[in-house]
């Protein structure tokens, strides 16, 4: 029997953004309370299905642990509930002091991924380059711009994700989509259904690669060696696409000359893939070509090769020639609004942002400053002091590598003030910490690049006193006197209209759009009109501008620092962030059903290591690395679930931080990423009185 | 009649089905209490899932001593009524599919039951393995795959197979 009530119910389409996929949901209310969120039934990303991190939107809505007041440190260590107006007029009242005492570029923001990319990030971008200061962080230092730089540099954009459902092969490298993008699945299934196949290349042996048809595993960071390899088998065997090679190309002959060395005997070596498996993948790629799908995974570029193990694997898509085509690396194109960034308007270059000396690149293409370089700034061992940072749902404390460094470098602030939804780790080391608000508080814009589509979210709820990014920023920015120049914005809509003034779309037919808008009809193949935007114009397989800066002018395959400095004391490798279900990074472990999955840590590893070791299932062990040490237990995995001698620990635990163990110093040259898979470890017994505690709910998923 | 079906070749075992399910039932995402199973063999490397199928002859239902297993009439899914059921465990053992599970603390058999016509595992599926739909329907479906399978088959193209 249903019953009748009085209530007012409505259903409004937004997306989610529990995770960067962003599909399309829709959220029911009845008297302004969220009670439920389905699946929007006709967005092309998600087609009306919806993942579980979808409906614990409304968990992290109302999570009793929710900062919902502008929070203050007492001398004592204390926090204290402060008003709003108190906290940001202190805030900037601080921020103008440093400012005079220091200069500006004593200030930084870092955005997290909690609040999002695209606008949030050009509002954090706006707000740092309008107060003076070039000094822009986000966690695209550790994940994203790797990727984002290896394809660049080779073909001059990177369209992160191309169309699966459309290819007849497709390799996956370092990446475990059922979890981190779940709408490939279908993508999958769907090209699989009209005869392709699926090649998963992974350290890991997650269940997609039960659905592949050939799955290699190589020892972590060696998977520059196999795209060297495939390449030269394209070669070799001249399946290759010479005609884009004779007209589009720089560097054919440098690469070809390198690629000789990498016998499929040299790549087992390296890489431990069989050399038979390595020619079979060769082989699928010449019966296949053009129509294929290269996509690389974060688990690329987390090592101190990465970039070049990436550009690698962009001049195999090209020599297949899937340049411009749907399945491959196709080239999308942007809407033409207006940018919030004011990198056009004021040039900071002169002053000195951080990590750019180091890394020209990462500045030159991404305009962002180097997130490890930071902490020694912070600590004073840097060209200039870092002051002040103004943090917005990050969680560099959790996330960054070496752990101890970078409490010890937060610490050290003048200043820091945390935006954020809960009291995390780094929220904890704040001065002051405001309360954020989550995708559900907010209207912007969204782009879907590989389909150029664009969306508005709609804002569905706001809790007094709990103000979004824009608010914040605009808030910030008037206290310190540019609000009127750079801010002068009331409300989101307004943001949103300005933005969208130079098109043909307007902010109401947007609105009217949940399921998207094409803002631009899809151009396939533009390379063949128009010059791809490398400096050059032509897709660079030698780049000149890495040998000016004195890098490597081809993508040079450098053997990872395990194998290449192989040390007796750390007989294990150690790889990090392999996704665990429903959780992202950092974000979800407080979601009481995600965390019945995960209710803990474990250290994974090989059942005949362990047994060498002595070691049991559960048993806790200390994992020791030249950065750090922690204590955490066994969990023993299937025998052909990881390599002998590779172990593996979630990357987000507050409570067992696995950066402790990881480098911040080693880096990729040229995008300055950490090494975060492939660290060499020692596995310790810890004595036997604490390890006999057995838990018996600890059953390890992924 | 509507069922659940699984496009095996589909299934990418996410097991995202398994939890929304166990989370409609009992409020936590535990596999004890799914009603639909992922299974992944690593040795094979492969993958099977698996949920009940509704039986037209029902044999769960034919052996219940207690008649706690009843079909809806709106859904015509099995379902169990737990204020019946004595905990017997004749169902389970009946089942040839093993598609219904025990639940201990409250010592009762549970089974799917098409979440009233609205199974949550089938909006969660992204790859697009489970469809909820009329079981004639489904069986089209399957032979319109095998058939376009079959049409690019070697022996097909050379003129072997029966048109």
């Amino acid at each position: 029997m249903k019953v009748a009530t009085n209530a007012s119910t409505k259903i409004l389409p937004t997306l989610c953004r529990m995770c960067e996929t962003r599909c399309a949901i829709n959220v029911h209310l009845k008297d302004d309370v969220i009670v439920n969120i389905t699946p929007f039934k006709n967005h092309p990303v998600n087609r009306g299905r919806m993942c579980p991190r979808g409906i614990a939107a409304i968990d992290l809505f109302y999570h009793p642990e929710r900062i919902l007041k502008p929070l203050k440190k007492m001398p004592d260590g204390r926090f204290q509930e402060i008003s709003r107006e108190q906290a940001i007029d202190e805030i900037a009242d601080q921020l103008q002091s440093i400012k005079a005492g220091h200069g500006a570029r004593c200030v930084g923001v870092w955005k997290g991924e909690g609040a999002g990319f695209y606008q949030q990030e050009d509002y954090a971008r706006r707000f740092v380059h309008a107060f003076g200061s070039p000094n822009y962080f986000s966690n695209d230092s550790a994940c994203y711009n790797g990727r984002y730089l290896g394809h660049s540099l080779v073909t001059g954009f990177w369209n992160p994700f191309p169309d699966f459902s459309v290819a007849d092969l497709i390799l996956l490298f370092g990446t475990n989509p059922p979890i981190c993008h779940p709408p490939f699945m279908r993508e999958f299934a769907d090209a699989k259904e009209k005869g392709a196949k699926l090649v998963v290349i992974d350290p890991r042996l997650n269940p997609v690669a039960c659905y592949a048809d050939v799955f290699a595993q190589p020892y972590p960071g060696t998977d520059g060696a196999l795209c060297w390899g495939l390449i030269r088998h394209l070669i070799e065997t001249k399946n290759y696409d010479t005609q884009l090679v004779e007209q589009y190309v720089v560097g054919f002959e440098k690469i070809a000359a390198y690629a000789q060395r990498f016998t499929p005997e040299y790549v087992e070596k390296q890489s431990g893939i069989y050399a038979g498996v390595v020619e079979e993948i060769g082989q699928l790629i010449i019966k296949n070509r053009p129509r294929i799908s290269f996509f690389a995974g974060a688990g690329l570029e987390h090592h101190e090769n990465g970039v070049n193990n990436i550009r690698a694997l962009a001049i195999l898509g090209c020599l297949a020639g899937t340049l411009g085509l749907k399945s491959g690396l196709f080239w999308p194109e942007e809407m033409g609004g207006r940018k919030l960034t004011l990198y056009d308007q004021i040039s900071l270059e002169s002053e000195g942002p951080i990590g750019a000396d180091k890394f020209p690149a990462l500045y030159d293409l991404r305009k962002e400053c180097h997130s490890m370089t930071a902490m020694d700034y912070m600590l004073g061992k840097g060209a200039y002091p870092l002051k002040a940072m103004v943090v917005t749902a990050a969680n560099p404390a959790v996330t960054n590598p070496n752990t101890t460094k970078v409490i010890e470098a937060l610490s050290a602030l003048d200043l820091l003030v945390v935006n954020d939804f809960f009291l995390t780790p780094t929220a904890k080391l704040a001065h002051y910490v405001l309360p954020a608000a989550t995708f559900l508080e907010r209207s912007e814009i969204h782009y879907f690049p590989n389909k150029q589509i664009v969306n508005l979210t709609a804002k569905i709820q706001h809790i007094p006193g709990v103000e979004n990014e824009y608010r914040l920023w605009h808030d910030l920015a008037h206290r310190l006197g540019f609000g009127e120049k750079y801010f002068p914005w009331n409300s989101e809509a307004d943001v949103n209209r300005w933005i969208l003034e130079p098109t043909d779309i307007t902010l109401e037919e947007l609105a009217r759009h949940p399921e998207g808008l094409v803002y631009k009809p899809i151009r396939y193949q533009k390379f063949k009109n128009q010059l791809v935007p490398t400096p050059s114009g032509k897709l660079e397989f030698a780049s000149s501008y890495l040998k000016n800066l004195g890098l490597s002018e081809i993508p040079e395959y450098i053997p990872p620092y395990h194998i290449r400095c192989a040390k007796e004391n750390y007989p294990f490798v150690l790889t990090t962030g392999a996704r665990k279900s429903l959780f992202y990074h950092s974000r979800h472990q407080n979601i009481p059903r995600f965390r019945t999955i995960h209710p803990e840590a474990f250290v994974e590893m090989h059942p005949d290591d362990a047994a060498q070791l002595n070691i049991q299932h559960n048993e806790m062990v200390r994992v020791s690395s030249e950065i750090g040490t922690l204590d955490i237990r066994v969990c023993i995995r299937h025998r052909s679930e990881l390599r002998k001698g590779v172990i593996e620990i979630y990357h987000g635990w507050e409570q067992w931080p696995v950066n402790l163990l990881t480098y911040d110093a080693l880096n990729d040259p040229i995008s300055g990423f950490p090494l975060l898979k492939g660290v060499p470890v020692r596995i310790d017994k810890i004595d036997a009185s604490t390890s006999a505690e057995h838990q018996p709910d600890a059953a390890c998923t992924t | 009649m509507k069922i659940i079906y699984v496009e095996q070749d589909r299934c990418l075992a996410c097991r995202n089905c398994e939890r929304v399910c166990s989370f409609q039932r009992a409020g936590g995402f535990r596999q004890e209490n799914t009603n639909i199973w992922v299974h992944i063999d690593l040795d094979a490397r492969s993958i099977f899932t698996m949920t009940c199928l509704q039986c037209e002859s029902a044999i769960c239902m034919e052996v219940c001593p207690a008649t706690a297993l009843q079909r809806n009439p709106e859904t015509k899914a099995v379902t169990v009524n737990e204020h019946q059921c004595v905990g017997c465990k004749m169902c389970i053992a009946a089942c040839p599919f093993g598609c219904l599970h025990f639940e201990n603390l409250r010592q009762v058999a549970v089974k799917c039951d098409l979440c009233d016509g609205d199974p949550a595992c089938v909006k969660t599926c992204m790859a697009g393995a489970l469809h909820y739909a009329d079981i004639n329907e489904l069986a089209q479906r399957k032979r319109r795959k095998i058939d376009l399978k079959l049409s690019k088959h070697p022996f097909f193209l050379q003129g072997l197979f029966p048109k």
